[in-house]
């Protein structure tokens, strides 16, 4: 089996009291316990401004345990790039922010949507599926 | 005031893949100022496949500044009880635009826009009880 795992450590101090969380997830297939994700698209793109465009283009196989792990390499802190599922506005990643999210592509119109603002942004995503709908050339 | 996010993602899918380490800080947009809000640590026990608010952008006490950098983690805990199963998903949606499904054990850290309409959602798969801790980070009106 394969095995990837995913681990954040979160702290912050704007409360008196501060914040600390670990958690650690094995990404397993949807609904298994026996057998972990073993695919994944791994890259580095820069986006210019302008256009918006599809980060991921194939689409991994719907309502699965897909994972994505976007993150902007961007130095300046003013650069950001839009964020965006089926149309809907989910955020904004500036330069250093990254994002790790469950994607289930549950249809076509479900891709991964990506617009650079200020500049060219540089932008490392890693996506960890089962099964993909191959492109016949 | 810092509030600092490392994520690692270790894999052997792929020979030589060297993993993934990488910290930020949360900032607010476009600025090297650390954010400065939270709705603080949160749980919500949900027990049937009802679709619920986790946020209700237009609720929140102090009122969270429209497309900035705000940043959510969300977690499934499983039961509550120490319990967490893998085969247990709950939807998680932007707007009722479904991003993905956590599974038990499962986290997410997202960025979101904060506007009124799109509210944070949870939809489990079944009436099995399910907790999901939850924190936002934004910036104030």
């Amino acid at each position: 089996m394969a095995t990837t795992t995913a681990a954040i450590t979160l702290t912050s101090d704007l409360m008196s009291d501060s914040i600390s969380v670990s958690a650690s997830s094995t990404l397993m297939k949807a609904g298994t316990t026996a057998d972990g994700l073993d695919q994944m698209d791994y890259g580095v793109i820069e986006i210019p401004t302008g256009d918006q465009y599809d980060l991921i283009c194939t689409t991994p196989t719907a309502s699965k345990a897909t994972k994505l792990y976007v993150k902007n390499h961007s130095i300046d802190e003013t650069y950001y790039v839009k964020i965006m599922i089926d149309a809907q506005d989910i955020g904004r990643l500036y330069g250093g922010d990254w994002m790790f999210i469950p994607a289930d592509f549950h249809d076509a119109n479900a891709d991964v949507e990506i617009t650079s603002i200020g500049g060219t942004n540089k932008i490392e995503y890693a996506l960890f599926h089962e099964g993909t709908t191959l492109t016949a050339s | 005031m810092a509030t600092i996010c490392t994520i690692n993602i270790a894999s052997d899918i792929a020979p030589g893949f060297g993993g993934i380490n990488e910290s930020m800080t949360l900032t607010q947009a476009g600025t090297l100022t650390d954010i400065d809000s939270t709705t603080g640590f949160q749980i919500r026990k949900l027990k049937s496949t009802s679709t619920v608010d986790l946020v209700t952008m237009a609720n929140e006490l102090v009122e969270p500044e429209d497309s900035q950098a705000a940043k959510i983690y969300i977690r499934n805990i499983g039961d509550g009880r120490g319990n967490v199963d893998k085969s247990v998903g709950v939807t998680i949606g932007v707007n009722a635009e479904p991003l993905g499904k956590l599974f038990g054990g499962d986290w997410m850290m997202a960025p979101l826009t904060t506007i009124d309409a799109d509210d944070v959602t949870a939809t489990p798969d079944t009436d099995d009880t399910v907790v999901l801790e939850y924190i936002m980070f934004y910036e104030e009106a």
